[in-house]
């Protein structure tokens, strides 16, 4: 897969971030967390002050120029929007 | 035996609406779902055999499964507030795992993980009831490097030799798709063109094609799902599809697709 590829092979330095991005996206409780202190939720996964700052508010192009996964971000975006604004879903 | 074969999106706009996803739309493909619950009430499965692409949910870095099968006596999920269980088919999902590695398909199996809204999400809409089990098959879609569809079309074809030759009345459903680009700046830019030539293919039996795309090719037009739907046209053969809708949203490719075998 070449390097302009929208999904590419994930650096394992970034394993740290996409893990975080993971609770986010499909841990409850870390994402309840997250919502009251971002910056002490970021660092239950190890993550620098540098990194924790991209996540709040999410950066995009940032997080995935250092290697994460970009549809874990999205929903781990996603996530963050329901969990801030519930009342402006529909749920079926 | 298979009784029948379906693909359908999994979108999850389709099962928790933001205010900027079409109504009107979700609704339009909420009913081509309910077409597909009264199709699986006349074909009176035993048991829906599912293949999905893994949203980064049952696996994670730690181990990447090319292929996977779920063989357990039932597996849960959450997805925002909805929590599910499904009861699986032990027999067919141990059946598939056992005759697949003597096929030659090297197939990861678990007894432990979460069940992906790639799964939960068509089954919340087209579940008969009494709810039937579930035979879960992962093929990996997002984490690179994939399974090629070559790869996907030959598992298929051994898993529709393996479905064909049990007792069971087995509906082999396919979940994800078309096209679209989530998490990327493509993400308001789907290839709907490419999505409705695809459908053409289809609808003419050519889905053996399918097989020879590259994953360069559906990582380009937004289509890296379609591995799920590639290992289901490995197992239909040449069956013609018929495209119960396609309904392009802002976003994505919403389609939901028969088999009539």
């Amino acid at each position: 897969m070449d390097e302009g590829a929208h999904y590419r092979f994930p650096p394992a330095a970034a394993y740290p971030l996409n893990r975080c991005l993971k609770a986010l996206k499909s841990d409850r409780a870390f994402a309840e967390r997250f919502v009251r202190d971002p910056r002490a939720a970021a660092r239950e996964h190890g993550l620098a002050e540098d990194e924790a700052r991209l996540l709040d508010p999410l950066d995009r192009d940032a997080l995935v120029a250092r290697g994460a996964h970009p549809y874990l971000v999205f929903m781990a975006g996603l996530r963050l929007k329901m969990l801030r604004e519930p009342g402006k879903m529909e749920m079926f | 035996m298979l009784v029948g074969a379906f693909a359908c999106a999994h979108t999850p706009q389709l099962l928790i609406r933001p205010e900027t996803e079409d109504r009107d739309l979700v609704l339009r493909v909420h009913a081509a779902f309910a077409r597909v619950k009264r199709r699986l009430e006349a074909l009176r499965p035993d048991v829906l055999a599912m293949v999905a692409g893994d949203h980064i949910e049952a696996f994670f870095l730690d181990a990447v499964p090319a292929l996977a099968v779920y063989v357990g006596t039932e597996c849960a999920g959450t997805f925002g507030p909805y929590q599910y269980r499904m009861k699986i088919h032990e027999p067919l999902a141990r059946a598939v795992v056992e005759q697949g590695v003597e096929r030659g398909f090297d197939l990861t199996y678990t007894q432990n993980a979460p069940l992906d809204y790639a799964f939960y999400v068509p089954l919340h809409f087209t579940m008969p009831e009494p709810a039937l089990p579930i035979v879960p098959l992962h093929v990996n879609v997002y984490l690179p490097p994939q399974p090629t569809p070559r790869r996907c079309h030959e598992w298929g074809a051994a898993l529709g030799d393996i479905l064909r030759a049990r007792p069971e009345r087995v509906v082999l459903m396919a979940s994800g798709g078309m096209s679209h680009f989530p998490g990327t700046d493509r993400y308001a830019s789907p290839e709907f063109d490419y999505d409705r030539e695809l459908l053409d293919t289809l609808r003419a039996g050519r889905g053996r094609e399918l097989a020879r795309i590259s994953g360069e090719e559906l990582d380009k037009r937004g289509n890296i799902e379609l591995r799920t739907w590639i290992t289901l046209l490995g197992a239909v053969g040449d069956a013609r599809a018929d495209v119960y809708c396609y309904e392009p949203s802002w976003h994505h490719g919403n389609a939901v697709v028969e088999w009539p075998l």
